[in-house]
């Protein structure tokens, strides 16, 4: 017998008398109901990544966001670029190696306002996602979902080898509880909400 | 309306002059007050130290010397914890009288408020500045939270604000012996916490010794009293008005 | 596992925090005072009675059918190009690891923080395969430079103060003593990176590991966990059998939940769902990618018809953050890798009970931790459970027993019982009392309970005025 086996025949053997319990079924995410309705979720997926520290742009098309990016990215020397960023959206400024860039500008698949998170996917270029200190991520607004759980379901059949959901500059409150941020992922985050009015 | 007392072994032995002020109490609130003869201890210490077939045996006989009763009122969040959630599961067979026991057993302020509807006893607290410490049976096994509170601001005590008010004092039964370093240190987190006050209060006599012993090995501390007694010094003004 | 202290030092273990480190104490108490302030706003947010009753039940179903729910796992993680191991002890599971390292010749390792890995004595074992093996999580890389075991499931260091740190620091990367923590977090940042790129293995432990697709689910607020599971070319995870849940849409809850009683936020900065190593259509991440599901005592804890509920647990430490008894020295006191009320109900299933005791007596059973569990484990139950084994295997004071059981006897004889009530006011206490056992302890700290003159029958008998 392997170990697999004995493992699995332990489980058996142990459940042998157990009541089993049904599972409960989706979760809903239930409030209380004194809470104030979310609104409108890219407004709650703006206000939940500011108050995590993060920056919001919002802009109607993507002609603007190519007009914004181009504004910005006059700070930067170099940019590393997410494989599913249009070209479009591309900063005009030189490409280097994802450790060496000063700013990762990435496509997020989707986004999900009631935890404020930016949805990665392995797809778009995980070093891209995580090493330039600046990080721009990319959003358009029709796949902001207001639940985790509809987030989910959105992304369920056609997995990546890896999703990072992303919701504010990286941090720590490690020593001495005090908060610090860029620990070891990008210090600034900047999500770009295409396909609404500012 | 009969009430019976049950003093508990704490009680009975280290507060007794409280146990009697809970049956003034209960008296002045026109209550007939008796005491179940052959009261000993509910058997806590023994079930919380695992020794279970000590803790049955105590219970079974508690439940016999609690038998013929319409409700049974405790100076004690605790021990009225033990016989109203862990009675029904120790006494086997007799699990229905267990739960009937259970639905009649009541912490003394807990009575007051819920049972009698009390809301006021009296005068006798206007002015005092007091703390007062939840005990865990009391506040998580009861759910008795609001019941002391009420009572003793209705007697026109200031009832302070003290963020350690909920946690455990360090008594535990048997695990303020055994563990005494954790256990002094729990007490004295409580005791470093504490605002100005006049008095500390509690359910619990268990607790009061711990929080008094503390304080007095310290040689510092407010007065501790039982509620019971704060309780009767509040509603006495009103018997003689 | 750690060469500082076991459970069975629990007592001298935690006097000596409280007597020589009152800082380690004070860092405690006002640590985990800020931890429950936000988990209370956190959970005020939200329906909690609600939420942990779903946690609570889809636990209790993934654990009644955990066996397919294993083999479902381990199909999912498969049919992705993950190589499944199964290890039955902490030692098989380093077996597979060793195995791993010398398959691929690993020089250097970027570790996640895992208290599965810590339990397991990962990194001592990679150093003695002579593999530097660098912790990468703030709290976990600085207990790896003081050569300590992490105190807190969440907070590694919530023991130490500023000034730790920035001696800390100065002392191994030349920051200023009176450095900021800004400055402190930047010279960790810069160190680490290099390790990050250089890595050939990349360790995590996983959160929860999804049946349905075979997700492993990781939360954290660094990015630490992010890189060590994306650059190197090899990523082993090291998951207990207890963390299966079974659809991936569960992770919606769970994340919320764990992250919300752990921390107060609404969710970890950041959070990965890997199904995989590296699919031909992407640009990086791991060629290589290996689940261990690990046993090590668990189907032992599945045995137990009451004990079974501990391992709902998610890890989230908010047992911890509220317990009296571990706000007053810290984890390093239990002697274990898991410490407070959780690490009290699963010692006894992973270690065996005799080496287990005192812990689950170092509790006064308050039961504020039952309070907070987010998936309701029935902590003070659980303790008393294993009171009770414990009493029945002979692994308490005798003297305590004679005495317990003779207080229990006379509590049925009431005549009996006042026979001994009147001997309790004879004896001398205040001066023999520190001698007695059990009431020894008691005087240690505070001064003896004066008797009632007359205790309450005599005072019945006589009528109550």
């Amino acid at each position: 017998m392997s170990a697999r086996e004995r493992i699995l025949e332990r489980v058996r053997d142990a459940l042998r008398e157990r009541e089993p319990g049904e599972h409960p079924g989706a979760f809903e995410g239930w409030r209380p109901s004194s809470s104030p309705s979310p609104g409108n979720p890219i407004d709650l997926l703006a206000s939940m990544l500011e108050s995590a520290g993060a920056e919001v742009v919002r802009l109607p098309t993507e002609k603007a966001a190519t007009s914004w990016i181009r504004t910005l990215t006059t700070e930067f020397a170099s940019v590393t670029i997410g494989v599913t960023v249009p070209r479009a959206l591309h900063p005009p400024i030189s490409t280097r190696g994802s450790h060496e860039a000063e700013l990762g500008v990435s496509m997020a698949r989707a986004a999900i306002a009631e935890t404020g998170s930016l949805l990665m996917d392995a797809r778009d270029g995980r070093r891209s996602q995580l090493l330039a200190p600046t990080h721009v991520v990319i959003v358009r607004a029709e796949n902001v979902h207001e639940t985790f759980l509809e987030a989910l379901r959105s992304v369920r059949d056609d997995l990546p080898s890896a999703i990072g959901l992303h919701s504010g500059p990286s941090k720590s409150a490690d020593i001495a509880q005090t908060l610090v941020t860029g620990v070891h992922g990008p210090g600034r985050l900047i999500a770009v909400v295409i396909g609404v009015g500012s | 309306m009969r009430v019976s007392l049950f003093a508990t072994c704490l009680g009975d032995q280290f507060f007794a002059e409280a146990c009697a002020d809970a049956v003034r109490l209960l008296r002045q609130l026109g209550v007939d007050v008796d005491v179940p003869k052959g009261q000993t201890c509910c058997g806590q210490p023994a079930y919380n130290a695992g020794r279970r077939a000590d803790a049955v045996s105590m219970a079974q006989y508690t439940l016999g010397v609690l038998r013929d009763t319409d409700y049974v009122v405790l100076p004690s969040g605790s021990c009225a914890g033990m016989i109203r959630c862990f009675y029904p599961g120790l006494v086997g067979a007799e699990a229905d009288a267990a739960r009937a026991l259970a639905a009649r057993t009541f912490e003394l302020s807990q009575f007051v408020v819920e049972v009698l509807g009390v809301a006021r006893l009296g005068d006798g607290l206007r002015g005092r500045r007091i703390a007062y410490h939840h005990s865990c049976h009391a506040l998580r096994e009861l759910g008795v939270r609001e019941a002391p509170v009420s009572l003793l601001a209705g007697c026109g005590a200031e009832v302070v604000e003290w963020k350690a008010a909920e946690e455990c004092c360090g008594f535990g039964g048997l695990f303020s012996a055994k563990l005494p370093e954790v256990s002094a240190a729990m007490a004295d987190h409580k005791l470093d916490t504490l605002p100005e006050i006049d008095l500390v209060t509690s359910t619990d006599g268990g607790c009061l010794l711990q929080l008094g012993g503390r304080a007095a090995k310290r040689r510092t501390g407010p007065p501790f009293r039982h509620l019971a007694s704060v309780l009767w010094d509040g509603a006495r003004e009103a018997s003689r008005a | 596992m750690s060469g500082h202290g076991t459970p069975g030092g629990y007592r001298q273990q935690s006097a000596e925090t409280i007597r020589d480190r009152p800082q380690t104490r004070q860092s405690v108490l006002s640590g985990t005072d800020r931890a429950n302030d936000h988990r209370d706003h956190a959970y005020a947010d939200i329906d909690s009675d609600r939420w942990r009753d779903w946690g609570r039940d889809v636990k209790t179903h993934a654990l009644t059918h955990l066996d397919r729910y294993l083999e479902e796992a381990e199909r999912s993680l498969e049919a992705s190009g993950v190589r499944v191991h199964w290890a039955e002890t902490a030692a098989d599971a380093l077996t597979v690891l060793r195995g791993i390292v010398r398959e691929h010749d690993v020089k250097s390792v970027v570790k996640a923080k895992s208290m599965l890995t810590e339990e397991l004595g990962v990194n001592e074992h990679l150093e003695r395969l002579a593999v530097h093996v660098r912790e990468t999580d703030l709290g976990e890389y600085i207990v790896q430079l003081l050569g300590e075991p992490p105190s807190h499931i969440v907070a590694p260091v919530m023991h130490l103060s500023l000034d730790d740190c920035r001696r800390l620091f100065h002392e191994r990367l030349g920051t200023p003593l009176d450095g900021d923590p800004e400055t402190l977090v930047a010279a960790a940042r810069e160190a680490l990176r290099e390790e990050f790129l250089a890595a050939d293995l990349g360790i995590s432990g996983g959160n929860f590991l999804v049946a349905e697709t075979g997700t492993v689910a990781l939360i954290e607020n660094e990015g630490n966990i992010r890189l060590s599971t994306s650059l190197p070319r090899v990523y082993v995870a090291f998951v207990g059998i207890e963390k299966i849940v079974p659809r991936f849409e569960d992770l919606a809850g769970f994340i919320q939940l764990t992250t919300r009683a752990a921390t107060g936020q609404a969710i970890g900065n950041y959070v990965s769902f890997i199904q995989g190593p590296r699919t031909d259509d992407e640009v990086d991440g791991p060629e290589e990618m290996h689940v261990v599901l690990v046993d090590n005592g668990r189907t032992g804890l599945l045995a137990d018809d009451t004990a079974w509920e501990a391992l709902r647990c998610v890890r989230c430490g908010a047992c911890l953050n509220i317990c009296p008894v571990y706000r007053q020295t810290g984890g390093h006191a239990y002697g274990w890798t898991y410490s407070g009320p959780i690490g009290a109900i699963i010692a006894p299933g992973l270690l065996g009970l005799e080496k287990s005791m005192p812990l689950p007596y170092a509790s006064s059973l308050c039961g504020a931790c039952a309070d907070v569990c987010p998936v309701r484990i029935p902590i003070p139950e659980l303790l008393v459970h294993w009171r009770e084994r414990a009493v029945d295997a002979g692994l308490t004071s005798k003297v305590e027993g004679i005495g317990l059981a003779a207080f229990a006897a006379a509590a049925a004889h009431p005549t009996l019982y006042g026979a001994g009530a009147a001997l309790l006011r004879l004896a001398p206490w205040q001066s023999a009392g520190r001698a007695l056992p059990v009431l020894g302890g008691w005087m240690q700290e505070r001064t003896a309970p004066e008797p009632s003159p007359k205790n309450f029958r005599a005072l019945w008998r006589d009528g109550i005025e």
